[in-house]
């Protein structure tokens, strides 16, 4: 086991979010959590990697508890995150953003550029530009890029299709599934679920802040329940 | 009048010294450091002691430089943790608190040891002409060093990796704990070395005028006033407006008095953040 949520509970304030969520991810599994806006999603992935300190419950990575940890800790154990924000640094060039990504990795940061640059063509091409002044898909690119700077061993995207045009996020839905092919361990959350359920191995639906359903994806995607909720299919 | 451009120019750079730091410590830190002007004299008084005691003057004012920065270590070790342990308009009340205190403790403490003190190098230097101005040397020699920092420090946070973890911090700092990027270890570093910009322009004070152990308050409302001036989050916006307010402080206090030159300070940053709220060379956005 790679990744290990117990019963996790967390939220913001007095106001839980999050009641008894459990979760798990295998060594080159492609994890998908689906559900509405505001079931939670965004607060599961921020209490995995500290940026959100759970009331209750653990997580577990590797053979560790990350309790207690902060994020540049968490990111520095090879879990990244990249937020639906994205947070990148906007006045610094698409390459500086992307030798901090590498900064606790410097050693491979040669190497791993090489890689990014591969795989995202045109942040080779914009490598001088600034980041501010890159459009939506290829700010994902890079938010996605710098968290491969870092040397992952799990990837964790927040609605990575947000706010892209449908060309941006076929292309991106790609390029995920080649970093999936690569081995890389994903945990995605996304609202467009077709595309989340295509891409993953497993999927947990998340509602009100509860795991209501989870299973193969190939199997939710032909669940009459999900189809539902959440394909527009009445 | 060339003569009056030129002190300013000279007075610019040294408010631009402290005003970068006091920059640097709140876009990293989200503390407003009142105390920052103390660094300065401290720096200062601590080069005049190095001489007291026979050591050679560039020795001393490397001496009282470092005393400063080590200070300015200490304050973010010790005075300032209970700050850090709150965020965003917390972190800066309590901050705002905390250095007020120590800058009362350290004038308070300054004044009481050390009531007559003043420090100016006498070196016996000779004057210049530049561009047909009588000029002293010293003057020159204490621009020359505020330029050389400003050019070091540029070139820290442009091209080493060290800086621009610095640099991604000031711009978006939950973005560089993603990449793993220790914010309170940086921040520690900045207090640092801005404590030891502000020695800098407190030794470098004593080089072509003479520093006091009263000046430290003025130090730092000089010092603030230029970072609100240049963009409490830019730097090179700080460097710009060190160097226009003193020209304009050395302007207004030759025709009109150091009392209204004051007023015309105040009334420069009021019209600031009235007009360009994020600085003068802030970008629009």
């Amino acid at each position: 086991m790679l990744v290990r949520v117990e019963a996790l509970y967390a939220g913001y304030g007095s106001t839980q979010v999050l009641r008894d969520v459990s979760l798990e991810a295998h060594p080159g599994e492609a994890i998908a959590v689906i559900g509405p806006n505001g079931a939670g999603k965004t607060t599961l992935l921020k209490a995995i990697v500290g940026m959100l300190r759970p009331s209750r419950g653990a997580v577990r990575y590797e053979d560790r508890h990350l309790s207690g940890l902060r994020a540049y800790q968490v990111a520095r154990l090879g879990l990244l995150y990249v937020p639906a924000e994205r947070e990148l640094f906007p006045t610094m060039t698409v390459l500086e953003n992307l030798q901090l990504g590498a900064y606790r990795n410097v050693r491979a940061a040669g190497l791993q550029l090489g890689y990014v640059f591969g795989l995202f063509p045109r942040l080779k091409e914009r490598q001088r530009q600034l980041a501010g002044t890159l459009s939506g898909g290829e700010q994902q690119m890079l938010a996605i890029g710098r968290a491969l700077m870092g040397g992952p061993k799990v990837l964790m995207l927040d609605e990575p299709s947000t706010g892209l045009a449908p060309k941006a996020v076929a292309e991106l839905y790609r390029n995920l599934s080649q970093l999936k092919d690569a081995g890389l361990t994903l945990l995605v959350t996304e609202q467009q679920v077709p595309l989340a359920l295509s891409l993953t191995d497993r999927a947990y639906v998340l509602e009100q802040g509860s795991i209501r359903l989870s299973g193969r994806s190939s199997e939710l995607l032909g669940d009459p329940a999900i189809k539902r909720a959440y394909l527009g299919v009445v | 009048m060339t003569a009056l451009l030129f002190d300013g120019i000279v007075q610019g750079l040294q408010l631009s010294l402290l005003a970068v730091g006091i920059t640097l410590i709140y876009g990293l830190g989200g503390v407003l450091n009142l105390a920052h002007g103390q660094f300065a004299i401290v720096g200062g008084v601590a080069a005049a002691l190095l001489v007291s005691f026979g050591a050679n003057p560039l020795l001393a004012s490397l001496g009282g430089i470092g005393a400063a920065g080590v200070l300015g270590l200490i304050v973010d070790r010790t005075l300032l943790l209970p700050a850090y342990r709150y965020r965003g308009e917390e972190r800066l009340l309590l901050g705002l608190i905390l250095t007020l205190g120590f800058s009362f403790l350290i004038d308070g403490y300054l004044n009481w040891k050390f009531p007559e003190f003043s420090l100016s190098f006498q070196l016996r230097v000779p004057m210049v002409e530049l561009a047909g101005i009588p000029m002293r040397t010293a003057s020159l020699a204490a621009s020359l060093i505020a330029m050389t920092v400003f050019a070091v420090l540029f070139a820290f946070l442009k091209l080493t990796l060290l800086g621009k973890s610095i640099r991604s911090i000031i711009e978006n700092e939950v973005g560089a704990e993603l990449c793993g990027i220790d914010p309170s270890r940086t921040r520690t570093l900045i207090v640092f070395l801005a404590a030891m910009m502000a020695g800098v322009a407190g030794v470098t004070q004593g080089l072509f005028s003479s520093l006091g152990t009263e000046m430290g308050p003025e130090f730092t409302i000089l010092g603030l006033l230029v970072a609100v001036v240049g963009g409490v989050r830019s730097i090179n916006g700080t460097l710009a407006a060190g160097i226009l307010l003193g020209i304009v402080n050395v302007f207004a206090s030759h025709y009109v008095g150091a009392y209204v030159a004051y007023i015309i300070l105040l009334s420069f940053a009021m019209a600031t953040i009235l007009v360009r709220p994020a600085g003068l060379l802030a970008r629009f956005t």
